[in-house]
């Protein structure tokens, strides 16, 4: 038996832990790569993980249920595809443009949360009404998906957005620019809603047993069925701010980040068997793996570093999450 | 105990494919009432609580409750209409703690500018009190229910069907996992709530339990009503003749009964 003040302590510990590795890495990193330790290299870290951030909120709220999304990415680089046609000036983008100006935040906003949210809708009627199985609906979803970018492209590219929107990825708040509030922002309401709504905290129920949420009487396909939706919308978002950080899209925008996406949400501690997670701690694990990899680009060291090490610290995580389940027991 | 009856089943049909898990089930039930609903296994208990508490649907017959005709498609609508179930297999999530099992679906919100937001410490404060007037012993509410006991585990589900109450319980081998005096304290909590005039069905293969706790006995053999008898008038003996199926001859009265109100 252990006193209660020294288990809560451990408890703390180990709820947040990739966040103590996270500082524990940062810290190493400062000590041992020259010219890490800047607050532009920081700031650097918090924007490049604008992305996979944004994208791991719906993959994880879906993991958390019990279910999964692999269409992210794709839904991802469509949303960004569609609102570089619609608003990027050279290209494919036919550079349509708003009077006033600066309704074209909104309007491309809203314009890439329905193309996910759509694809997102999709997903879930395949599931929820069909009952297919996620991993395959969401599997062509991501090839579909992406096949329509190409086909909407014609494999070109749509450059150049109009400075009413490029502001976002230009301005800087507090050295982070504006679209890296963006995601902290969501990832923050998220993690609100997880914890402390119904909603999130009916999630958990489902992802722990749907059978026994079913029976209290909550309603689990309604549920389910938002969830896809939110995720696809969140990765619709994602879009929305990579087009804004590249002024535009190319066919191929944002491939790999799906894997990203997928290292984040078990190194930040969400289990693959569902019903345990935290958004805050999925943020924590994209910041790791963009702080290593840009102390691989400090280093000078080549690109599939990043992918040697960042396949092993998923392994490691899985390992860390056994780790911690036996720990736990022995607190009890 | 009111003189409306709660709950009439009449010629309640179940098919599983080929399988005739219910052939015709009828009887009823008043508020206040205890039935204890025997039989061996296999017989089609579980199957009629499921199909009462919503989680099942029938394939025939009709159920009237609380006066209307009714046909649940969901347990919610069941629980919506003040029918609680503790199923055979346990319904807890385990990895949340005993709090968010205790109020499974029915959280205590405050809105702030229109948004729910869960009162933890609000719903702390009921769970504790509800597990001390049961006089469960359980180390912490916070701790996720994985660490706990089966009988533990039981226990928050017999304490959610108390706290909520509802006007008809359904258990299901409720005790199965409990101690002598957790069965006890369980025996008496449903002799509590019976008292405040809520029907009880209790699925069990334990005899003296059916005895101390139920007002009427009901057995199920293959599907069908092969006994409906008053505890007072019946014996241990009669009743295990029922459930093998070797009193069949013995009480023709019974099984009339259920043949000419099974046919609707
Ligand atoms: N989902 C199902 N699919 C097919 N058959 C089923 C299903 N559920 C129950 N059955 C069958 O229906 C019959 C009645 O089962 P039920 O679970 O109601 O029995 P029971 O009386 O509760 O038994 P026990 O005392 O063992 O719990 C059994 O023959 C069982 O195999
Ligand atoms: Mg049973």
């Amino acid at each position: 038996m252990v006193s209660p003040r020294r288990r809560a302590a451990i408890e703390l510990v180990l709820d947040n832990l990739v966040w103590f590795i996270l500082a524990v890495v940062l810290a190493i990193f400062s000590i041992a790569v020259p010219n890490y330790f800047q607050i532009g290299i920081f700031a650097n870290i918090v924007e490049q993980s604008t992305f996979v951030a944004t994208l791991s909120i719906g993959l994880s709220l879906l993991i958390i249920a019990g279910y999964m999304d692999l269409s992210i990415e794709s839904v991802m680089a469509l949303a960004a595809m569609v609102v570089g046609i619609l608003f990027a000036k050279s290209g494919v983008g036919i550079g349509l443009t708003l009077d006033p100006e600066w309704l074209i935040v909104p309007a491309s906003l809203v314009i890439a949360l329905a193309v996910g949210a759509l694809v997102g809708a999709s997903n879930a009627f395949f599931v929820v009404r069909l009952r297919m199985n996620a991993f395959i609906v969401t599997l062509a979803a991501y090839i579909w998906g992406r096949g329509l970018v190409v086909a909407l492209s014609g494999g070109r590219s749509a450059q150049e957005l109009p400075p009413a929107l490029r502001f976002l990825a230009i301005e800087r708040f507090l050295s982070f620019p504006l679209i890296a509030w963006v995601s902290i922002v969501a990832t923050l309401a998220f993690a609100f809603i997880l914890n402390k709504t119904p909603f999130g905290r009916h999630l958990l129920l489902i992802g722990g047993n749907a059978q026994a949420a079913y029976r209290a009487g909550i309603n689990v396909d309604r549920l389910t069925a938002i969830t896809f939706v939110i995720a696809g919308a969140m990765a619709g978002l994602a879009g929305w701010l990579l087009a804004i950080r590249t002024s535009g899209a190319t066919a191929n925008l944002g491939v790999g980040m799906l894997f990203q996406a997928f290292a984040a949400v078990v190194i930040g501690g969400v289990s693959l068997k569902g019903g345990v997670g935290s958004l805050t701690g999925v943020y924590a694990g994209v910041l790791l793996l963009a702080s290593i990899q840009t102390a691989i680009n400090l280093m000078g060291l080549p690109a599939h570093f990043t992918q040697l090490i960042q396949g092993g610290m998923v392994l490691v995580a899985v390992l860390l999450d056994t780790v911690k389940l036996s720990i736990r027991k022995k607190l009890i | 105990m009111s003189t409306e009856p709660l709950l009439v089943l009449d010629g309640i049909t179940k098919n599983f494919g080929a399988i005739e898990a219910l052939k015709g089930v009828s009887f009823s039930m008043r508020g206040g009432e205890v039935v204890a609903l025997l039989g061996d296994n296999g017989a089609g208990k579980s199957t009629l609580v499921k199909i009462i508490s919503g989680g099942l649907e029938r394939s025939g017959g009709r159920m009237v409750y609380d006066g209307r005709e009714i046909s649940f498609s969901s347990p919610a609508e069941a629980k919506a209409a003040g029918i609680e179930t503790v199923y055979q297999d346990l319904s807890l999530c385990t990895n949340v703690d005993v709090v968010a099992n205790f109020f499974m679906g029915r959280e205590i919100v405050k809105r702030f500018l229109g948004i729910p937001v869960l009162q933890e410490r609000a719903m702390e404060a009921v769970t504790a009190k509800a597990i001390a007037d049961a006089g469960t012993r359980i180390p912490s509410l916070r701790t996720n229910v994985e660490h706990l006991s089966g009988g533990q585990r039981q226990a928050i589900e017999l304490n959610r069907f108390v706290h909520w109450g509802g006007k008809l319980v359904l258990l299901d081998e409720p005790f199965a996992a409990l101690g002598v005096e957790q069965t006890r304290r369980g025996l008496d909590m449903i002799k509590k709530v019976a008292a405040q005039g809520i029907g009880v069905i209790i699925i069990t293969h334990i005899m003296t339990q059916a005895f101390q706790v139920a007002d009427r006995m009901v057995v199920i053999r293959q599907g069908q009503v092969a006994g409906d008898v008053r505890t007072a008038e019946t014996s241990a003996d009669e009743v295990v003749r029922m459930i093998t199926g070797e009193a069949a001859k013995a009480v023709p009265g019974t099984r009339e009964d259920a043949r000419t109100t099974g046919v609707a």
